[in-house]
């Protein structure tokens, strides 16, 4: 009754013709060119394997997904597996702990921020074989070597989202608490959680990104199992197929959990948000 | 400037109110030596060396910074480490560099062509979207390692691995710069009838080249990363199989030079040719997610800010 | 019954960065208000109605002077109905009410959906904020303010951030919503229109927080924006602003 919207039939159906006629075109087109595009891939990559080059070196995209088939049923592909990922898991679970105190230090203090500011920024500007490398002089061949560096990558970006999330958080909302007399520990517990919370989890969704290709970077290096060891060692025998395997594999693996499981997360915390505005009344 | 510097303060009651966040700011200001930028900076540089000097003298493979030194001076003087074993600077250095031009030279003007088509047609969209993010999410190293298979200990190896790394991330950050160019400015262009070719160079490249840079940087930063991993596992020569040799030899000062030289090389790059340019790049605008650069101006920032508060207070 | 009592309120805000000069906002202010009366304090942009209205809410503290609000001689319970919704948006309309409560009870969801019910939205208890149109989310705003039963209501310009039709509603739902509780409640505003509507009592202030004139209104409620008495009353306070206008312009004000 309030929100007054002038839409007559008549409007929406001659608007809609048009529109929906003009959608479902563009929504054709955008599909086809998808399926070609993907056609074009896989058809330059056969050309190049099986007609110009005809050599171990490029396999066949079938060699390398039935190589692929055949390590997952191999019986110790699940503790490679287990262990990059659980190394992974641990780095990033110790991450996520350790960013959650930094960037409530930098979210509340001047002086944590000015001097977390130089080291977060070291972290970030250092290449990822940098980290590699030097876990390998500190700690040789060792899993401590992996799990370190998968933490010190992810932590710039998880404290940067957490601190962004409690300073920006609405301070209108926070008066509007205090004004109806709610406790420092209501308004930490509804106000300020909630709201970090969601950058929290958008930080750790960028995180996440660097996160496996540090893992994986840092077992090439210093491990002597795990996925990473083993594209290494694939490469070390001049196995083309096996490395193309292993790493079709893992990104997948990783790709599949970080746009399926960390966004269906997101979503799920963000479900406030997303909801459409009610067209009742 | 910065997303530290944009933080804001949190009131911490009801009466944080404008007047008392001025009295902060300023009373803040002046400040202790302990609160000062410049210190903090000094002080995050100190506290990593005594960490390092610390490990150093527990940890057999880790050289103290004496020992780091005196292994960079011979091999910039290109002495003798002992035998026949000579030092060796400019000739890696130089070799890794070239290698690292050649293959941005020829990664970011692809990327860039790339991203602008996938940007503005939905056709080369459909085709090419998909495939370059699929490129972006194979890490570096497995196209260090391609390459390395590929062209054996050549230079094309590196150069061919950083030009794949580097290309992608320009790609994807040009194409989401032209889709994000602002839809009214579009149709504006169109109402007053700007010339193409005008409205190609300010609209299209003046909407794109900030995101455009930041991709650029990131693509600076991964392709020296790739370089560095194909030159350890596949090349002769360069800064990476610098390294490489030298751990081979097990000898650890050496190698810690090296790892501290190629990480020193990329942030000098970055901190006095890329950001200052990225920095430029974004002066109308909103700056990048992820930059952690410079906030020697933040108590400005700040006062300006709660300055602002004060007066909207008023009415 | 609740008396807010001002006694000689000022409030000079400090020289800033970019206002090299120091401001006053309020100028020596008295009034008292008693009773179940809705009080509308009327001025233009920067007159210094919000500050008044954060010191009565203790928000920000006077320069000098003095405010007291108290209820049967206690210090009363005061609540806000703010120019913005502010709703919490991860909380469902109705857990928004319950969230200012101070005892939880199986009671709680039910006096909150009476008071949403007195603004019309009964049935959007379990939608978030961002299900709801500005207007609703407003109402909320207000159904919120009189959920924890104040002595003093302040309201900060409930309206002026909706168009003048939504707007034109939500003060039909004000005033049912007032006339069944009949609060103590002091309204800012810059809309005369909104004044008149409303209040029983019209502090007219002019820049520099000064008050120049203060009448009552003795209309009977519901008061309807096309009562011709309403459209009177306006032109007459429409009037004496730009007499004190007219009078500050030639310096005899």
């Amino acid at each position: 009754m309030s929100d007054l919207s002038i839409v007559t039939p008549d409007s929406v159906a001659q608007l809609s013709d048009r529109e929906i006629r003009r959608s479902i075109r563009r929504r054709w087109v955008t599909r086809t060119s998808i399926l070609l595009g993907w056609g074009a891939f896989i058809g330059i990559w056969y050309i190049l394997s099986d007609i110009v080059f005809r050599d171990p070196r490029l396999p066949s995209l079938h060699l390398v997904l039935q190589r692929a088939g055949r390590i997952i049923a191999t019986p110790g592909f699940g503790s490679d597996l287990g262990n990059s990922v659980l190394r992974l898991l641990g780095g990033f679970l110790l991450a996520l702990v350790i960013s959650s105190v930094l960037g409530l230090l930098i979210a509340y203090s001047d002086w944590w921020r000015n001097l977390l500011q130089g080291f977060l920024q070291l972290i970030v500007s250092i290449p990822t074989i940098g980290y590699a490398v030097l876990a390998l002089v500190l700690f040789g061949i060792s899993p401590i070597g992996p799990v370190l560096t998968t933490m010190l990558v992810s932590i710039p970006y998880i404290t940067l989202n957490v601190a962004q999330g409690i300073a920006g958080v609405d301070r209108r909302l926070i008066v509007m608490s205090e004004a109806f007399g709610r406790t420092r520990k209501q308004i930490a517990r509804d106000v300020l959680l909630p709201s970090s919370l969601l950058s929290l989890l958008s930080g750790a969704r960028l995180a996440f990104a660097v996160a496996w290709r540090m893992e994986l970077l840092s077992e090439i290096f210093a491990s002597s199992q795990g996925v990473g060891f083993q594209i290494r060692s694939s490469f070390e025998r001049y196995d083309t197929q096996a490395m193309l395997a292993w790493t079709v594999i893992f990104v997948a693996l990783m790709l599949i959990f970080e746009h399926l499981v960390l966004r269906q997360i997101d979503r799920w915390a963000s479900h406030w948000r997303s909801a459409e505005p009610s067209a009742t009344r | 400037m910065t997303d530290f510097s944009s933080l804001p303060h949190l009131p911490d009651s009801l009466t944080d109110t404008a007047a008392r966040s001025v009295q902060k700011t300023q009373t803040a200001k002046p400040g202790g030596l302990f609160s000062r930028p410049w210190f903090l900076r000094l002080l995050a540089i100190a506290i990593i060396i005594i960490v390092w000097q610390l490990v150093a003298l527990t940890n057999i493979r880790v050289p103290n910074i004496a020992e780091v030194i005196r292994f960079l001076i011979i091999e910039i003087s290109e002495g003798t480490h002992g035998g026949t074993f000579k030092g060796l600077f400019w000739s890696p250095i130089g070799n890794s560099f070239m290698r690292y031009a050649i293959g941005m030279a020829i990664g970011v003007p692809i990327g860039f062509a790339l991203g602008i088509l996938i940007g503005t047609s939905t056709y080369a969209r459909g085709l090419l979207n998909d495939t370059t993010l699929v490129l972006l999410a194979l890490p570096s190293v497995v196209w260090a390692f391609l390459s390395t298979l590929w062209f054996g200990l050549t230079s094309e190896g590196p150069i061919l691995a950083v030009v794949l790394t580097a290309a992608p991330f320009v790609a994807v950050s040009v194409s989401a710069g032209v889709r994000n160019i602002d839809r009214s400015l579009i149709e504006m262009c169109a109402s007053y009838r700007v010339p193409l070719l005008r409205r190609t160079q300010h609209l299209i490249l003046g909407g794109t080249l900030p995101s455009a840079i930041t991709g650029t940087r990131l693509a600076f930063m991964a392709g020296w990363n790739s370089l560095i991993i194909v030159e350890w596992f596949g090349a002769t020569s360069g800064v990476g199989w610098r390294a490489r040799t030298l751990y081979n030899f097990q000898d650890y000062p050496g190698f810690t030079t090296w790892i501290l030289l190629f990480i020193l090389l990329i942030m000098i790059l970055d901190r006095f040719l890329l950001r200052p340019v990225e920095r430029r790049a974004f002066r109308w605008n909103e700056p990048p997610m992820l930059t952690f650069a410079e906030t020697d101006d933040d108590s400005n920032a700040s006062t300006n800010n709660s300055g602002k508060r004060l007066r909207k207070r008023q009415d | 019954m609740a008396t807010v009592l001002i006694e000689n309120l000022t409030k000079v805000f400090p020289p800033t960065a970019n206002q090299p000069n120091q401001v006053q906002a309020l100028g020596g202010l008295n009034l008292s208000i008693t009773g179940n009366v809705l009080v509308a304090v009327l001025g233009p942009s920067g007159c210094g109605k919000t500050t008044l209205l954060n010191i009565v809410a203790g928000v920000e503290q006077p320069t000098s002077g003095s405010v007291r609000s108290v209820q049967d001689g206690v210090p009363a319970h005061i609540s806000y109905v703010f120019q913005e919704p502010r709703l919490l948006p991860w909380r469902t309309v109705v857990n928004n009410m319950i969230f200012v409560q101070d005892r939880k009870s199986d009671r709680s969801r039910r006096e909150a959906e009476f008071y949403l019910s007195m603004v019309g939205l009964g049935d959007v208890a379990d939608l978030y904020p961002s299900q709801l149109s500005g207007g609703m989310q407003q109402r909320v705003n207000i159904a919120r303010a009189f959920l924890v039963n104040p002595d003093i209501l302040l309201m900060d310009e409930p309206f002026s951030h909706l168009d003048a039709l939504t707007g034109r509603s939500l003060r039909d739902y004000l005033q049912k919503i007032w006339s069944q509780t009949r609060k103590t409640a002091l309204l800012v505003t810059h809309d005369v229109n909104e004044a008149v509507e409303l209040a029983d009592r019209i502090i007219m202030m002019r820049p520099g927080g000064v008050i120049f004139d203060d009448i009552p209104v003795n209309l009977p409620r519901p008061r309807h924006p096309s009562n011709p008495d309403l459209q009177f009353l306006q032109n007459d306070i429409l009037r004496r602003f730009d007499s004190m206008e007219a009078a500050v312009r030639f310096g005899v004000g």
